[in-house]
C-alpha cells in the first residue's frame, strides 16, 4: 500500500481548510464458498482496496471514499468532501472530538495456516466433511446450507494529529442453516463462527463434529420435545443464549451515538439515558464487559478506526451502569475520554460507535450446580428466533435445544421455549453465573448504509429466577 | 453517467482472454457510481458522506467450476493479471454438477420511462438544501427533533457476455427517509424513493412523519391477544420482501422458503396478488436486464391467493423444465420491484371495517423462527393505534407480532386503494403496496 496517499489526503484537506482530517488506507483480500444440500456453488475471491478521508470544518463533519485510490481521483474526493461539508455546515451539528494523544504502532494477527496457502478446493473440503457427518447421523435433513469465507484487511490509518497505525487481520467465518424434517414437520438452525487468525481456527473448530451433534440434539427435540411448563419459572440459559442477551440488550443500548440520537432513524435509540449511568440495571452478579483486545477474537483489533488505543470496557459493575461505548466524537458530546469503540466495516465507511467482543463476567458456580438450584424449570442451550425493540427494552428469545429441569436435574425436550422480557427485569433476575465461558460470532447490523461488522458475544451459564415462559404455539 | 471508453474496452479485453483460457461462460458488468449521502439526527445534519466507485462484477463458468470476483483495476497487466488468476481458482474449485448455463443473446431491450434524470446526476451540494427542507417540514409539522438520512446517486451499468449479450443502462435515485420525534415514545417514519427529481416528495413525507408522531404521543401499554391489524405501507412492505424472497428458487431449493411445494396451491386470500416487475416505470430497482442480461419482465408470482411460479434465471430454469423469468442473480434468482395489487377503499374506509384492531405504521427486526413454515416475529416500531368498532381510540406502545406468513397472506382481507413504493434500511427490497388490513394478527409482549 502506498501510505503517501493517504498523508496526501490528510494533507490536502488540511490546505483546503480542515480543522481535522483524518484517511484510512484498506486492502482487503477475500474468499468465499458455499455448500447448498452438497453441490458447491459459485466460489469467489475479492480483493478491495480503497481510501477514505473524513474531514472536520467549523466543527461540521464530511467523509468521502473511493476504490481508486490515485492521486488525482483523492485531490477531487477531498474536494468534494469538502464543499459537501461547508455546504451542510449551516445547518449541521457543530462538534468536537475528544482528546487524544497522538498514537503510533503497527500490529499484526499471524497465521499458524496461512489463508493464501490453501486452495479453493481444500477450504471447500472442511464443507464437504460437514455434509458427510452429518449423513452419517441418518437425521432427515434436507436443508443444508454452509458458508466459508476468509477476509485479511492491512490498514493504514493516519490523522492530522500526528497518529500513524498500520494493521493486518486476517479473518474466518463460517455459518450454517440447517432444516431438518420428521413426518412433514420441520425445524431450522443458523448458527455462525468467527475467528480472527489463520485456517487453523477453521480446524481448531472441528466443525464436522459441532454440525452432527447439533443435527442430532434438533432431532432427538423434535421427536422427544414435550411443551414447556407455563407461567413463573427458573430458567438456566446456556452461554449462546447469554451470549445473545449481552449484544442485544447491554451493549447495543450503551453505544453513546445511540443515546445522543445519531442513529435514532435507522439502528434505533436506547432505553438508556447519560443519567442512568452509576444507577442499578441488574443484580449483584452481573459484570459486562467489551474488550476489543481478546487475542483470536472476530471483534479483534489494538487500535480504533479513530486511532485511539482499544481498552476493555466495564459496562455493568456488580449490577450498576459504570460505562458507555464511545469514540471521540461521542465522548467529547459527555465530557469523558474515549473508549476506543470506533469501527467502520471498509474504508468505505465511517467510524462509527461499535461492540467488539461483549460478554457476560464469569461466576463462580459449574453449569450443574446452576441447574441443581432450580426445583422446576427450563435449561435453554441454545436458540433461533430472537428478536428485540430499537429502544432494546424489550426482547424475544425462542429457545431450541431446550430441556425440563426438575428437583435439580435435566429431563425430557422441550420444544420452543419462549422468553419475551424486558431488559431491567432480565438483567435483575440473573442470581448466578457460571464459570464455563464461550465466545459466539457475529456479523452486527448498525448505520445507514449498513455496516455489518464482526463481533464475538458470549458470557458463561446464568441462571434466571421467576420470569415467565411463553409457549406461544 | 457515460461510460469511460477506457473502462469498456478493458471489460472486453478481459472478456477476450477469459474466452482464450477456456471459459466455456463469462459474465462482465462494469459499473461505475457516485452516490451521495447527508445523514441527519437531532435535526440536524451530522455528516455528509460520498462514494466514487468503478469496478467489473466477473463471472465465469469452466467445465461447470463457478468463480465470481470483483475487479477495480483497469489497467492492462491488471486485466492481464486478473484473468488468469480466475482461470486459476476454477482449475482449483470442484465442479457444480447442477449448473446450466447463462442465456443467450442477443435481445431487444425496451427502455423504462422515469429511471434516469440528469438532474439527479448534477445535484451536488444541492442536495443539502434538500434535507434541510425535508427538516423544517417536518418540524413545522409539530415535530420536536427528526432524523434520517437523504442519498442521491448515479449510476451506469454495461453487461457484456460470451453468449452475445451486449448492453448498458444509467440510473438515478433519489432516496429520503426521516423519523420525526414528539420524545422518545412518540415518533413517526415515512420515507420516499424516486428514479426523477419530479417524483421526489421529501417535504410531503416529513410531514407525514410528523404527523403520525403528534398522533402517537402518550401511548399506554399495548395488551397481547389477537387483532385485525391495518398494516400501512412501510411495515406491509417489510412483509412482503420475505415473500419475494421466499420466491426465488434458489430459497425454494434451499428449504429457506414457505412457498415451497406449493406451486399451483392457494397461499393467499383472493385479495392476494403480487408481481415482481422490473420493467415499472420509476421502479426503484427497474432494470432493462437481469445479471444474465436477459431482458427483464413482469412476473405475477401469487395470482388472487394462488402461487403462480418461483422466480428463474437461466441455469435454475432448465434444472425445473421451466423458462428463466429474468430474474438473475446468477446463482440465487432475486426480485426487482414487488408489487402488491391495489384494492378499492381508502384508509378511512378500512378502519371503518375493524372492530378490534391496530393500525400498525412501521415494523423492525423480522426474525423467522422458521422460514420453511414462516413462523416469524416482527416488533413494531413507531406510531401504533388502537381501533375499537371503526374508531381510533388511542396511542399504544410495546407489542410484538408473532405471527406465520403464509397466515398473514391468507387473512388478507382487505387492500387500500393507493399504494407507495417504499425502500429503505429495514426493507431493502423495493416494495410498493397500499396499506392491507390483515385479520386475526397474534400480537405478544414481554413481561416488563
Amino acid at each position: 500500500m502506498d501510505y503517501d496517499l493517504a498523508e496526501f489526503a490528510v494533507s490536502h484537506a488540511i490546505k483546503l481548510g480542515a480543522d481535522y482530517a483524518d484517511a484510512r488506507l484498506e486492502n482487503t483480500t477475500a474468499n468465499d464458498f458455499i455448500l447448498k444440500n452438497g453441490i458447491p456453488q459459485m466460489s469467489s475471491f475479492d480483493k478491495v482496496n480503497g481510501l477514505g478521508v473524513r474531514v472536520q470544518s467549523g466543527g461540521c463533519f464530511g467523509f468521502a471514499s473511493t476504490n481508486e485510490p490515485e492521486k488525482e481521483k483523492i485531490k477531487d474526493m477531498v474536494e468534494k468532501a469538502m464543499k459537501m461539508t461547508k455546504a451542510a455546515c449551516r445547518i449541521a451539528q457543530h462538534s468536537q472530538m475528544s482528546e487524544a494523544p497522538a498514537e503510533n504502532a503497527q500490529y499484526e494477527v499471524k497465521q499458524k495456516t496461512k489463508l493464501d496457502d490453501l486452495s479453493p478446493k481444500e477450504k471447500l473440503n472442511v464443507l464437504f466433511e460437514i455434509e458427510k457427518s452429518i449423513a452419517s447421523t441418518k437425521v432427515d435433513a434436507p436443508g443444508r446450507f454452509f458458508s466459508l469465507s476468509d477476509f485479511c484487511t492491512e490498514k493504514y490509518f493516519t490523522n492530522s494529529e500526528g497518529t500513524k497505525i498500520t494493521s493486518k487481520i486476517p479473518r474466518v467465518d463460517f455459518w450454517h442453516f440447517i432444516t431438518i424434517n420428521n413426518n412433514g414437520k420441520t425445524a431450522q438452525r443458523y448458527w455462525q463462527y468467527g475467528d480472527s487468525g489463520g485456517f487453523e481456527k477453521i480446524t481448531a473448530r472441528n466443525f464436522p463434529e459441532v454440525l452432527k451433534n447439533e443435527v442430532i440434539k434438533m432431532d432427538e427435540n423434535m421427536k422427544k420435545g414435550v411443551k414447556p411448563p407455563k407461567g413463573k419459572i427458573d430458567v438456566v440459559v446456556g452461554p449462546q443464549i447469554s451470549a445473545i442477551m449481552v449484544h442485544e440488550s447491554v451493549g447495543h443500548p450503551y453505544e453513546a451515538d445511540r443515546i445522543l440520537g445519531r442513529e435514532a432513524a435507522q439502528a434505533g435509540e436506547t432505553f438508556i439515558t447519560q443519567e442512568m449511568l452509576n444507577t442499578k440495571i441488574g443484580s449483584n452478579a452481573v459484570n459486562i464487559y467489551d474488550d476489543p483486545t481478546i487475542e483470536g477474537s472476530f471483534g479483534y483489533y489494538l487500535y480504533d478506526d479513530d486511532g485511539v488505543k482499544a481498552t476493555r470496557r466495564h459496562l455493568i459493575k456488580n449490577g450498576m451502569i459504570n460505562e458507555f461505548l464511545h469514540n471521540r466524537y461521542t465522548a467529547a458530546e459527555m465530557g469523558t475520554k474515549s473508549n476506543a469503540a470506533a469501527r467502520a466495516t471498509g474504508f468505505d465507511r465511517e467510524a462509527i460507535v461499535r461492540m467488539a467482543n461483549t460478554y457476560v463476567g464469569k461466576g463462580d458456580h459449574t453449569e450443574e450446580e446452576l441447574i441443581e438450584g432450580v426445583k422446576e424449570g427450563v435449561f435453554i442451550r441454545n436458540f433461533t428466533e430472537w428478536n428485540i425493540d430499537d429502544k432494546r427494552l424489550n426482547a424475544k428469545y425462542t429457545g431450541a435445544e431446550s430441556y425440563t429441569i426438575k428437583n435439580g436435574r435435566l429431563g425430557e425436550p422441550v420444544i420452543t421455549p419462549i422468553i419475551e422480557i424486558s431488559t431491567p427485569a432480565l438483567w435483575s433476575a440473573v442470581d448466578a453465573t457460571a464459570k464455563n465461558m464461550e465466545y459466539h460470532s457475529g456479523t452486527c447490523g448498525k448505520a445507514e448504509p449498513m455496516q455489518a461488522i464482526p463481533v464475538w458475544f458470549g458470557g458463561p451459564s446464568m441462571r434466571i429466577r421467576n420470569i415467565r415462559l411463553g409457549n406461544e404455539k | 453517467m457515460k461510460m469511460a471508453t477506457g473502462k469498456e474496452a478493458a471489460a472486453e479485453k478481459l472478456l477476450k482472454k477469459l474466452q482464450a483460457a477456456g471459459a466455456d461462460d463469462a459474465i462482465i458488468t462494469t459499473i461505475e457510481d457516485s452516490t451521495s449521502q447527508i445523514k441527519f439526527a437531532n435535526s440536524k445534519i451530522a455528516t455528509t458522506q460520498s462514494w466514487l466507485t468503478a469496478k467489473m462484477n466477473v463471472f465465469i463458468a469452466s467445465k461447470k467450476r463457478l468463480v465470481a470476483t470483483t475487479i477495480k483495476d483497469f489497467s492492462e497487466q491488471a486485466i492481464n493479471d486478473a484473468a488468469s488468476r480466475i482461470m486459476k481458482f476454477a482449475a482449483a474449485t470442484p465442479p457444480t454438477e447442477e449448473y446450466g448455463g447463462i442465456a443467450e443473446g442477443p435481445f431487444n431491450y425496451t427502455e423504462i420511462n422515469d429511471t434516469y434524470d440528469q438532474k439527479i446526476a448534477q445535484l451536488n451540494e444541492k442536495a443539502v438544501d434538500m434535507a434541510e427542507a425535508g427538516i423544517n417540514a417536518a418540524m413545522k409539522a409539530g415535530a420536536k427533533r427528526c432524523a434520517g438520512v437523504l442519498e442521491t446517486s448515479a449510476t451506469s451499468y454495461r453487461i457484456i457476455t460470451t453468449n452475445n449479450v451486449e448492453a448498458n443502462d444509467k440510473a438515478t435515485k433519489l432516496y429520503f427517509s426521516i423519523r420525526a420525534f414528539i420524545d422518545k415514545y412518540a415518533s413517526g417514519h415515512n420515507v420516499t424513493n424516486s428514479r426523477v427529481l419530479s417524483k421526489f416528495t421529501p417535504e410531503e413525507t416529513a410531514e407525514q412523519a410528523a404527523e403520525t408522531a403528534k398522533q402517537a404521543t402518550n401511548p399506554s401499554p399495548g395488551k397481547a391477544g389477537v387483532y385485525d391489524v391495518l398494516f400501512e405501507p412501510l411495515p406491509f412492505s417489510n412483509l412482503l420482501a420475505q415473500v419475494g424472497e421466499a420466491a426465488s428458487i434458489f430459497n425454494v431449493e434451499s428449504q429457506l422458503s414457505c412457498l415451497a411445494g406449493k406451486l399451483g396451491q392457494n397461499v393467499g386470500s383472493e385479495n392476494v396478488t403480487i408481481t415482481d416487475d422490473a420493467t415499472m416505470p420509476n421502479g426503484f430497482n427497474s432494470s432493462k436486464f437481469d445479471a444474465e442480461g436477459v431482458k427483464t419482465q413482469k412476473n405475477t408470482i401469487i395470482e388472487n391467493g394462488t402461487l403462480k411460479t418461483y422466480l428463474h434465471n437461466t441455469s435454475t430454469a432448465k434444472r425445473h423444465n421451466t423458462k428463466t423469468t429474468a430474474n438473475a442473480g446468477i446463482i440465487s434468482p432475486m426480485p426487482f420491484n414487488i408489487v402488491f395489487k391495489n384494492g378499492k377503499l381508502n384508509k378511512e374506509e378500512m378502519i371503518s371495517k375493524i372492530k378490534k384492531g391496530l393500525i400498525v405504521t412501521n415494523v423492525w427486526y423480522t426474525r423467522f423462527q422458521n422460514s420453511a413454515t414462516g413462523d416469524f416475529s416482527t416488533i413494531p416500531r413507531d406510531g401504533i393505534f388502537s381501533v375499537e368498532n371503526g374508531r381510533i381510540t388511542g396511542a399504544v406502545k410495546e407489542l410484538r407480532i408473532s405471527e406465520n406468513l403464509l397466515k398473514i397472506l391468507k387473512n388478507a382481507a382487505e387492500a387500500g386503494s393507493k399504494s407507495e413504493q417504499v425502500f429503505g434500511w429495514e426493507v431493502e427490497l423495493p416494495v410498493t403496496t397500499p396499506p392491507v388490513l390483515v385479520k386475526e394478527v397474534r400480537l405478544t409482549k414481554s413481561v416488563a
